[in-house]
């Protein structure tokens, strides 16, 4: 039970719940021994179907029943038509749709979805018309969950599987696109940040861009993420995004000329622990460039060592961490 | 803000684990046979599994009566899949499989099951490409993985995976790691500190740790501990009990359970108790369940709360247990304190 307020009830209270309750567990368990009795004697029949309803109604977290559904579903289709298939599987992405808006993230209720997405068959006259109305109302369909919560984990995995397996497919700037609008109008959206480092390593990737181009693309990056960073650098969604575009071998300018903008934001900020982390990073990472000569080199570990100290006492929860790593400068 | 507000003043109500009052809860879950019960029968299995964990780890091994629990396991065998549904008539599925196997063997009772069907249901949820899926209608998820793979592990059968198959398996685990060092539950999905403590403890069992970028997934762990004491999932998000052992577990594994703030989240903890009526919260104020009562336990026992049993992070089971059947991986706990505060 998730966020759920514990109330104290008298037991004259609880008492007159259970009696009122009684009679839906009656009901529930009736239906339930009905629907298992069934599957065990492998009556797929339309009316096990609608008794597969009745009972997902009611617990649509019952996978069991959903693998009967299925099973039925199966069995039925070979004597359909494909225009009755359509129907069928047409109206088990309405049932999934109801049963989502209530229960976003309940795993088995998405297993279905993907189920009658695959089964859509090939139009009689060869062409993809209904795989292609099928996956585009998804795109839909997942944006709504994304708009009632951003971070549905579900939701964005089911955004990523319909994206891929869409017949025709979407260009991936479009993706940047969606990522940029849900970062802009929250900057604490993480899963939209992760979301934008797997669209640009999959574009660069497919397109083999070169490092030049891929260079710019980061700059235009930083400019994003910087703009989060100065909005909430308590916020460590901007942080995690911009230490993957720092990533292991920065060209040296670009990590000089970050290193310069988080000073000038750790100015502004002088406690920011994140300010600091990042720093500590970035000033390490940059001592390990051959061109720093071993006297920088040595200068660069202390001010690293620096940030470490003051974080030990500005973020205290987590001071073992700062003086183990405030070790590892050192080395 | 409100929240913060009840878990002080819960926490500072409760300075002690309220052992017999949760022994007590844990066996009267199945006295209260309300409409709630009957809708999560498909997680009966997993639950008995998660209060005869926690009984261990407050050592009172016997608190259900042995012989009803087994016979209750072997009611739950699906013939058709060869291994256990979390129910009897419900379908077999790799999740109810996994608590199957470790409440037998808590109850000392694994000669009672059909081990070779077990594991062949197991091999054959290997696909070609390193994923696992949790029964034949083919869903997947690293949560499979680590189950699997732990599975295969407590019945002494992890050598039959082919060496070939294995490293699938550990390149499909590598696939799923993102740029915060963490996993998620598929290649491409953002990390979240339940998938990291089943891919932690899945590399773990593969001897392949060396695949974890510590010092940066061990920081990121770190930052799930919240000003009020409690761990999130997930960066923004809220605190929860239950991370308190996806998070700790995984932190645990990596050697630097030294790298968050024991008493606060001890403190955390005890304030999510019911003290009334037995069993752990999600957060402090809010209705308990058996579920968050195992995984606030767990955690209290890693950190070295006084009186309980030690637990394995790699496998969420008594670590005597562990250390019996010889699978012991690499990890650190905290010392066993002596009294608290």
């Amino acid at each position: 039970m998730h966020g759920i307020k514990r109330t104290r009830i008298t037991p004259q209270a609880a008492e007159a719940k259970r009696l009122k309750e009684q009679g839906k567990i009656e009901a529930y368990l009736a239906l339930e021994q009905d629907v298992l009795s069934r599957k065990r004697s492998k009556d797929y029949t339309t009316e096990s179907l609608e008794q597969t309803t009745k009972l997902l109604d009611l617990n649509p977290e019952f996978y069991t029943i959903w693998n009967f559904r299925r099973n039925i579903l199966l069995s039925l289709f070979p004597s359909l038509s494909p225009e009755e298939v359509v129907f069928y599987l047409k109206s088990d992405l309405k049932l999934t749709t109801s049963y989502l808006l209530v229960h976003p993230k309940v795993y088995w209720i998405w297993n279905h979805r993907i189920w009658c997405l695959k089964s859509v068959p090939t139009n009689p006259d060869g062409t993809k018309q209904w795989k292609e109305e099928f996956w585009k109302g998804e795109l839909k369909l997942v944006e709504k969950m994304l708009d009632a919560d951003s971070r549905n984990f579900h939701a964005w995995d089911y955004r990523r599987y319909v994206l891929s397996s869409l017949p025709t497919q979407k260009p991936l700037s479009d993706e940047l696109k969606y990522t940029k609008s849900k970062i802009e109008s929250n900057f604490s959206n993480f899963s939209a940040w992760h979301c934008r480092t797997k669209t640009l390593l999959s574009i660069w990737e497919k397109e083999k861009t070169s490092e030049d181009k891929i260079r710019k693309t980061k700059d235009e990056e930083f400019d994003l993420v910087t703009q989060a960073l100065w909005t909430d650098p308590a916020d460590q969604s901007g942080w995690l995004y911009h230490r993957w575009l720092i990533g292991s071998e920065p060209p040296i300018e670009v990590l000089n000329r970050e290193i310069k903008n988080i000073k000038d934001l750790h100015e502004a900020e002088p406690d920011s622990k994140w300010c600091m982390n990042a720093l500590a990073h970035y000033t390490l990472l940059s001592a390990k460039y051959s061109i720093t000569s071993e006297g920088d080199q040595q200068k660069l570990k202390e001010e690293a060592k620096g940030y470490y100290q003051r974080l030990e006492q500005v973020d205290l929860d987590r001071k073992e961490r700062y003086r183990d790593m405030g070790k590892f400068t050192s080395k | 803000m409100a929240t913060a507000g009840i878990s002080e003043s819960a926490a500072s109500s409760s300075s002690y684990l309220d052992i017999p009052l949760h022994i007590k809860y844990i066996q009267n879950l199945d006295k209260r046979q309300d409409l709630a019960y009957h809708l999560t029968s498909h997680l009966r299995l997993n639950g008995i599994y998660w209060g005869l964990t926690a009984s261990h780890i407050m050592g009172q091994p016997s608190a259900l009566d042995k012989e009803g629990v087994i016979e209750y396991v072997l009611s739950c065998w699906d013939g058709e899949s060869g291994t256990f549904g979390p129910h009897p008539g419900h379908d077999g599925h790799i999740l109810a499989t996994l608590s199957g196997i470790q409440i037998m063997l808590m109850q000392d009772a694994i000669d009672r099951i059909n081990v070779e069907s077990i594991t062949q249901f197991l091999l054959e949820r290997i696909n070609d490409d390193g994923s696992v899926s949790g029964d034949s209608w083919g869903e997947i998820d690293t949560r499979f993985t680590y189950i699997c793979l732990s599975s295969l592990n407590l019945l002494g059968k992890l050598n039959q995976i082919p060496l070939e198959k294995k490293e699938k398996i550990i390149e499909h685990i590598s696939k799923c790691r993102n740029l915060d060092g963490g996993f998620g539950r598929v290649p491409g999905a953002e990390s979240h500190s339940g998938q990291i403590w089943v891919c932690t403890a899945a590399l773990s069992i593969l001897d392949r740790q060396d695949l974890i970028e510590v010092p940066l997934l061990a920081s990121w762990l770190s930052e799930r501990q919240l000003p009020n004491g409690g761990l999130n999932g997930r960066p923004e998000k809220l605190e929860d009990v239950c991370y308190s052992w996806w998070c700790l577990a995984s932190i645990s594994i990596l050697g630097k359970l030294n790298w968050i703030n024991k008493d606060k989240l001890i403190n955390f903890i005890l304030g999510a108790q019911d003290l009334e009526d037995g069993g752990i919260a999600d957060r402090p104020g809010d209705w308990v369940d058996v579920f968050h009562t195992i995984f606030g336990v767990a955690g209290l026992s890693l950190l070295g709360y006084p009186g309980l049993q030690d637990i394995d992070p790699v496998y969420c089971m008594p670590a005597s247990l562990i250390d019996k059947l010889d699978i012991r991986k690499p990890y650190a706990t905290l010392e066993r304190m002596t009294s608290y505060p």
